[in-house]
């Protein structure tokens, strides 16, 4: 029922044309009824009636009218049919077409907490396949499960008007298909669960191996990734053949019982012709009838298998779809409006995963217009740091501000807004080059484009590629040098004139030249910024305002270049290595 | 190289032609024998559904009196009889086809991965990940049917309007040909919704391919988006692609559903006609075979509507199946040569001969490099970003072909030798330092897959990563995933690192291995990979100087060549692009 229900909730503004297709649909099935009469008239009255010969030669007339009617009739049964089905299917894309947009929505809104737990293989499932099964549900599963019961009803009720004895011998059947459909259901479900887990793992695997095809390659383990995708292939092939087999198990009894309509019909059908009950006319009225019957019950089979398809899927899409992220804006979050003047505080910050704790009682104070430089060893939390200011990760205590406000009382979009973000796993769109800078921008002119990649010195190679900023990079900048990724994701910080800009190690894999003139393009930026940067080399560090030392995550060392240099720690451990 | 984005249909290189359909007969084929049984079955079970109308019909003539009850109880008998056998006949033949049409699918999947893992880097650079996913997953699925029950009831529906038409021929031919004339119009309106059509559902699976590409890309790139706040520039987006998937679907479906009502129609015309022919112009022909005629025209028409179904069915499919095989008939560019010889055990000699290379036609990235390197010797290549430092690593591992010249290792031109037998002997650590979805454990032993987990702990000891593995709460068995589990950036790279030592390779290639370590840690890891290197060669690209020092020689690569070769205080002493380089680096 919930099920229903939540299908029901996201056919607004189609539901006055689902309705009506459903209205149609017993118009059809009536017409489908009705439709044998006009052509037995014509046999009577042309063919067989004993006056067919008188009514020929009178009606030559009556018969063109007939006939006509007989095509009119069909061509009219057609046009409600098409337009029926045509409604259906509108329903039904416009139903996916609404929940796809709030499973992008939710996909967009997840926090990270969320794709540590869900690959990407299984949210395109949920995309891809799941919901597929519940378009089909709304084109099919109703619809026919509407056009059973009509025709089921409405021959039973004809049936009771003629004989309510015969008609009860006919219904006899009905309660044991319920039974051993109820039985089938409970049977079948669990196996299209385990399908559709199946299919994830497979979506799972051979995404893995496109991502990762450079790995395959780099150590020639096409042999071990062929075997590995295989059993996911053969997993997937067993699943759906158990779940076809299952339904294949319960298909003779419920065809058998189905199809021995007839059979009653014929025995006591004679028997009560015999007894004198009922006219052979009447016996030959339900004879003509059995189908209208056995037909939907042999179709219960096919619904409840596809149904129970459809739940297996629905509740996955289900769970996405009102999957909360843990990070969202508070109802109440305050109104920054405007550019924001770029002050970030840590107060006593603690963070962790899980039981893991990775940074505790962080403290410190960015003012506009600084820069600050983090250096740490692997591992000592300078990216979860960083991650705390976007939101991208919430503090388990203590607090961080950005113009004096707890981030978690700010309204994201005025939040992120004011930071740009150079994250170290650089991530591109396939887009062109200049989608790929404006990506958080995208109103930016071409000139500006191409001023923040100057600042990023990235125009140089731009400009030699083959169209130049209209150049499509690959998917997560595939075909790039690492430098050269890190350089356009540069460039993209830089084109949303953030009031903090955050840089985590933006500059690892770019040589040294163009590492100083990016350092110097960012000392003259054409706007206010607090920077916040991570960073390994010292040249980078060194003319930072405030230079932080991490050092499993709590701060070690904090001060200037200079104040470091004299304090013997870690910095000047690197400084010397890097003299 | 032409790349594709997530908007952009994939225009269809080959006109869809009845190899095609050959072709996807080619996997029935291996079925063939089941496939003839099912057939052989079915044609049974329509046999014995031919029995009840006639045992039906014995019961109504003679039995429906008193007397004739016992009669009428046997003959409810043997028509329940009937059922039975015709059901269990029609379930065999349904788990044998659900049978086979799994296993169809299953090839083609199989054949499709096994041709994915032979295609080049190109290939994956050139579109959208999330297109070839759902060319693999999604649109393998949606060919079975057709290839199993398909194929089944096209035949035994043709052989039924056979017999049909023969018979009706046999009745009253005139009327038979009344029947027939409905045949060209049925084909004209056929073929011209079939071209539509076609056309339509081929516009389908783009736009479906578009819109799960931008799908794929955004789940991949939610963080950014996120910092970025471009979720509603990206839901209009996705709306956008969503929408014009809707209207491509809408359409085709249009052209879809009018198959059915075209034949609907067609057929109530030649049965208006039969009876039209038969009473006013055919004075002759008795009122019954009339009646018979205008019957049979009934079930003539019957299979045509089933086949036209079939049809519907079929264009749909081959709008993806035409995708999947135009990706199984994507050349491999790089392959072994036919007779290729396994690689020798490597010792270490590496030779350029006179290299040109260019990614794109007519921009070449290197022209005319040589260079001969000793076994055993490591060398730094240094040099501005885009330079082609990477494009040279990646020729030794012959990731893609030469423009000319000649690429040797030891004495083996690498072109002539399988690219298995190469590559497993070379350790090759890339930039993109992709974490599988498994255990830390599964990931180091990518690179030898018979390691033993000491041996695996020993790598991690090296690189200086064992003793954050050991404090993890799972250890060396905690679950981590390219995105997920809580690694930071370096610590994924120490892995990557640690996964090729642990490969023990004979040629090592460090490409930006340590860019996220930081200094110290790096510093730490010399040790380790100044012991991983003896006895190696080596080519390591890196920025940093400490890293770049320790080397046998450097080369400094710019303009499409190496313009410095030398040790460190050779190059130094030279005072030229290697010197400007290193001074800039100094504090």
């Amino acid at each position: 029922m919930f099920l229903l229900r939540w299908l029901w909730k996201n056919m607004k503004g189609d539901r006055l044309i689902y309705c009506t297709a459903l209205c149609m649909t017993v118009v059809c099935q009536a017409m489908h009824l009705i439709a044998p009469n006009i052509t037995r008239q014509i046999i009577d009255t042309f063919l067989v009636g004993e006056e067919a010969a008188e009514n020929l030669r009178n009606g030559t007339d009556k018969l063109l009218l007939m006939l006509a009617a007989m095509i009119g009739f069909t061509l009219l049964r057609c046009v409600v049919q098409y337009s029926s089905n045509m409604c259906y299917e509108r329903t039904s894309q416009g139903l996916i077409y609404r929940v796809r947009k709030v499973l992008f929505d939710n996909i967009e809104k997840q926090d990270a907490g969320f794709y540590d737990t869900h690959r990407t293989g299984d949210v395109m499932t949920v995309v891809t396949g799941d919901l597929e099964m519940v378009r089909h549900s709304i084109a099919w599963i109703i619809k026919t499960t509407l056009e059973c019961v009509v025709l089921y009803t409405a021959t039973m009720v004809f049936f009771f008007t003629i004989d309510w004895l015969m008609a009860l011998c006919m219904m006899a059947l009905t309660p044991f298909i319920l039974l051993i459909t109820k039985g089938f259901r409970r049977a079948v479900g669990p196996f299209y669960v385990d399908l559709r887990e199946k299919l994830s793992a497979m979506n799972t695997a051979a995404e893995e191996n496109i991502s990762g095809n450079r790995v395959v390659k780099a150590f020639a383990r096409e042999d071990f990734e062929i075997e590995k995708f295989d059993k996911c292939n053969k997993a997937y092939n067993e699943a759906n053949k158990k779940a076809a087999f299952t339904w294949l198990k319960y298909f003779p009894a419920l065809e058998i019982t189905a199809q021995s309509l007839s059979v009653v019909c014929v025995l006591f059908g004679g028997i009560f012709v015999a007894w004198g009950r009922m006219t052979f006319g009447e016996y030959a009225t339900f004879a003509g009838l059995v189908w209208t019957l056995s037909n939907p019950m042999r179709t219960l089979g096919n619904i409840v298998n596809d149904y129970q398809r459809f739940t297996a899927s629905a509740h996955k899409i289900i769970e996405l779809y009102y999957g909360r992220p843990f990070i969202v804006e508070r109802e109440d979050a305050v109104d920054v409006p405007g550019r924001l003047k770029g002050k970030v505080e840590f107060r006593d910050v603690s963070f962790g995963y899980g039981n893991t704790e990775i940074l505790h009682d962080i403290s410190f104070t960015a003012e506009p217009g600084e820069t600050i430089a983090i250096m740490g060893a692997t591992g000592s939390g300078k990216t979860s740091l960083i991650n705390l200011i976007p939101r991208i990760y919430d503090v388990t205590a203590g607090q961080v501000l950005v113009d004096g406000h707890d981030v978690r009382k700010m309204k994201l979009k005025q939040l992120r807004g004011g930071i740009g973000i150079a994250t170290q796993d650089v991530l591109l769109y396939s887009d062109t080059i200049e989608g790929n800078i404006s990506f958080g921008n995208i109103d930016l002119p071409e000139d500006e484009v191409i001023k923040y990649a100057k600042a990023a010195d990235a125009h140089g190679f731009i400009e030699k590629t083959s169209d130049g900023y209209d150049t499509i990079i690959g998917e997560r900048g595939v075909g790039l040098s690492g430098g050269q990724k890190q350089r356009i994701s540069l460039a993209r910080a830089l084109a949303v004139k953030p009031s903090v800009l955050i840089l985590d190690d933006t500059t690892s894999a770019v040589d040294l030249e163009t590492e100083r003139n990016i350092r110097e393009a960012l000392s003259n930026l054409d706007f206010p910024c607090t920077k916040i940067m991570i960073a390994q080399r010292i040249t980078t560090a060194r003319s930072a305002d405030r230079i932080i030392v991490l050092k499993d995550g709590t701060i070690a060392e904090m001060g200037t270049h200079e104040e470091l240099i004299r304090q013997n720690g870690y910095y000047r451990e690197v400084y010397e290595l890097q003299k | 190289m032409a790349r594709n984005k997530f908007d952009i249909d994939e225009t269809l290189e080959t006109p869809f032609d009845i190899k095609h359909l050959k072709r996807a007969l080619t996997y029935a084929g291996r079925y063939k024998k089941r496939i003839f049984l099912s057939l052989f079955i079915s044609v049974i079970a329509s046999v014995t559904g031919l029995l009840s109308p006639l045992i039906v019909q014995y019961a109504v003539d003679n039995c429906f009196s008193s007397e004739g009850i016992p009669m009428l109880t046997l003959c409810a008998a043997g028509l329940l009889a009937c059922i039975v056998v015709s059901v269990f006949l029609s379930q065999t033949r349904s788990k044998m086809m659900t049978r086979v049409g799994q296993d169809i699918i299953y090839d083609i999947r199989k054949d499709l991965f096994r041709h994915m893992q032979e295609l080049p880097f190109e290939y994956y650079d050139s579109r959208p990940h999330g297109k070839i996913l759902v060319r693999v997953i999604n649109y393998v699925n949606s060919v079975s049917d057709i290839m199993t029950n398909g194929i089944i009831n096209f035949v035994l529906e043709t052989v039924n309007i056979l017999f049909i038409t023969i018979f009706m021929m046999f009745v009253c031919w005139q009327l038979a040909l009344t029947v027939l004339c409905g045949l060209p119009i049925y084909g004209a309106i056929i073929m011209f919704i079939k071209n539509r059509q076609r056309k339509a559902w081929q516009k389908v699976s783009n736009k479906s391919s578009n819109l799960n590409a931008y799908l794929h890309e955004s789940i991949v790139g939610v963080q950014i988006s996120q910092v970025f706040t471009r979720e509603e520039v990206n839901a209009e987006i996705n709306d956008k692609l969503a929408k014009s998937y809707r209207s491509a679907w809408m359409k085709a479906v249009g052209y879809s559903n009018l198959v059915w009502p075209a034949t609907d129609v067609v057929s109530i015309s030649t049965r208006a006609a039969i009876y039209l022919i038969g009473l006013l112009f055919m004075p002759g022909v008795s009122l019954g075979t009339i009646l018979a005629m205008g019957d049979y025209s009934g079930r003539f028409w019957q299979p045509l509507m089933q086949l036209s179904n079939l049809m519907n069915t079929f264009i749909n499919a081959v709008a993806y199946l035409e995708r999947i095989f135009e990706m199984l008939d994507e050349p491999a560019s790089i392959k072994d040569k036919p007779g290729a010889k396994e690689m020798p055990e490597i010792k270490g000699d590496v030779h350029f001969r006179d290299v040109t290379f260019a990614y794109e036609n007519g921009v070449n990235v290197l022209e005319h490099l040589s260079f001969d390197v000793k076994a055993g010797q490591s060398i730094a290549l240094v040099g501005p970003t885009g330079a082609g430092k990477t494009t040279i690593v990646n020729l030794i591992s012959r990731f893609y072909d030469l423009n000319g010249g000649k690429v040797l290792i030891d004495d083996s031109d690498i072109s002539e030798v399988t690219l298995h037998s190469l590559r497993s002997q070379m350790g090759i650590m890339l930039q993109d330092s992709f974490i599988f979805s498994g255990t830390i454990m599964d990931n180091l032993k990518y690179g030898r897959l018979d390691a033993t987990d000491e041996e695996a702990r020993a790598a991690c000891r090296i690189v200086g990563i064992d003793d954050y593995i050991t404090t993890l709460k799972d250890g060396y068995r905690t679950k981590v995933s390219e995105r997920g589990g809580g690694l930071s950036q370096g610590q994924k790279q120490l892995i990557a690192l640690a996964r090729t030592i642990l490969s023990d390779p004979k040629i090592l290639v460090l490409d930006e291995a340590t860019s996220s370590i930081d200094a110290k840690t790096e510093r730490y890891l010399q040790n380790g990979i100044d012991h991983l290197l003896k006895g190696r060669t080596s080519f390591i690209i890196a920025h940093r100087l400490s890293t770049i020092r320790s080397c046998d020689r450097i080369m400094y690569v710019s303009d499409k060549g190496i313009t410095e070769s030398g040790t460190h205080d050779e190059l130094i002493a030279k005072r030229g692009d290697y010197y400007k380089l290193y001074t800039a680096q100094a504090v």
